[in-house]
């Protein structure tokens, strides 16, 4: 921002692709001294963070259900979403396998190819721009720790509460005017512990939050509106991040939100992501503009 | 018991002490001189001073399932013959987390908090590994 600002340069490309299959070899690759003893893969590490989240606070497969069930209905609106033909029920959820329990098969992302960009510039360059520009009301950065298995960030607060707090500050809002959030879901976990630190809720109050349809078409707080990386594809932060852009420009077909998904038509998406196991958090607040 | 082609631990400068005390059937971690941290894994620096020295203190083997997972499918192939598994964060009672194996005891029955105590397994190419089993009672 500051690079565009200073005029060091006029348009910034972000962009992210990689092939599934080079990706999966990374993942499956991240082990050190735990490979002896069989941990191996990002969900490893997450699951050990949700498992003792159950242990302090009330969560668990009644919980996230709710998250990849919801998830699933808004990439039954997305054509571009991979799993969009493939349907989830609260049934089928319960039904499915445990990979690394306490996940289930449906709480992991999916492992795919392809790739996504948007471009930053200056406001003043983008007024008369083709398509209506989205702006960048607040940013918030904050890391906790450079040792997973030292545990004392996993169960929260991870970095998503002090990032939040520099974001809406930067923002001038309070939480309160945001409305949907597009959040790093590489686990249904992730989309718990992150929704929790920013305080959409009090801990071990996601159950009865994410109950109901809250985050779906139809729901008070949509969440992960083109099906996130649960049911649309993996695209590291540019899942989450793309989305709010595209729904804040008023891009998204049938899974729009406004009177098209019975919610309200978007001002404010708050958009999240971490890095680690829940070790790294940045997270964005984009503003529609209007002229 | 052996079990032939699970992945070699780090045998560098940092950590060979370690594991050369894990072929005694010896858990030893390190504690700077400085502060006194008893800290994992070896480093050569003191994540909470920056000092540079460091003995080994001997554990007494015994802590508590910090969190664990159990994995139901195989990520390498020389773990087909043990799912279902459990993987722990054992907090050890002298204050480090160690990644390790919860054994002889069916995975449904582990829990956060259980009490466990260290017990070696001995692999090809002379690596020992400190495994846990819950203490009976």
């Amino acid at each position: 921002m500051s690079a565009l600002e200073s005029g060091l340069c006029r348009y910034v490309l972000l962009t992210y692709a990689h092939s599934g299959d080079s990706l999966r070899r990374v993942l499956d690759e991240i082990s050190g001294d735990e490979a002896p003893f069989g941990l191996f893969g990002a969900a490893g590490g997450y699951a050990l963070a949700a498992r003792r989240a159950m242990h302090e606070f009330h969560t668990g497969p009644d919980t996230w259900k709710h998250i990849a069930v919801g998830q699933r209905q808004w990439a039954r609106l997305n054509p571009r979403a991979i799993l969009r033909d493939r349907p989830l029920t609260l049934e089928d959820y319960e039904a499915a396998p445990f990979l690394v329990e306490p996940f289930r098969l449906p709480d992991n992302c999916l492992v795919n190819d392809g790739g996504r960009a948007c471009i930053l510039t200056s406001l003043e360059r983008a007024r008369d721009l083709k398509q209506p520009p989205v702006t960048i009301m607040g940013l918030g950065q904050h890391n906790p720790s450079a040792d997973l298995y030292q545990p004392g960030h996993l169960t929260g607060p991870t970095g998503a509460q002090a990032a939040f707090r520099q974001a809406l500050g930067m923002a001038g809002i309070t939480r309160s005017d945001i409305d949907a959030c597009q959040i790093y879901d590489c686990f249904t976990y992730t989309v718990e512990i992150t929704l929790q630190d920013y305080g959409f809720f009090e801990p071990g109050q996601g159950a009865q939050w994410f109950a109901g349809g809250t985050i779906e078409p139809g729901g008070a707080m949509p969440v992960n509106t083109s099906g996130g990386q649960l049911a649309e594809a993996y695209h590291m932060g540019l899942t989450p991040l793309t989305e709010a852009v595209m729904q804040l420009m008023g891009r998204c077909g049938a899974r729009q939100l406004g009177p098209e998904t019975a919610t309200k038509k978007p001002e404010i998406i708050l958009c999240s992501d971490n890095g680690g196991v829940l070790q790294t958090h940045a997270c964005c607040i984009l503003r529609r503009w209007t002229p | 018991m052996t079990v032939p082609g699970k992945p070699s631990p780090r045998l560098d400068a940092d950590a060979a002490p370690f594991w050369e005390a894990c072929r005694s059937h010896r858990l030893q971690v390190q504690r700077c001189t400085a502060c006194g941290q008893v800290r994992w894994p070896p480093a050569f620096l003191c994540p909470r001073c920056h000092g540079r020295d460091a003995d080994w203190v001997t554990c007494s083997g015994k802590g508590r399932v910090y969190s664990f997972v159990v994995y139901h499918k195989a990520f390498h192939p020389a773990f087909e013959g043990d799912v279902p598994y459990v993987v722990a964060i054992v907090a050890l009672d002298e204050g480090p987390c160690l990644v390790s194996n919860i054994v002889g005891c069916d995975p449904s029955r582990v829990h956060c908090e259980m009490p466990v105590q260290v017990t070696w397994e001995d692999r090809p190419n002379r690596i020992t590994v400190p495994l846990f089993r819950p203490i009976d009672g």
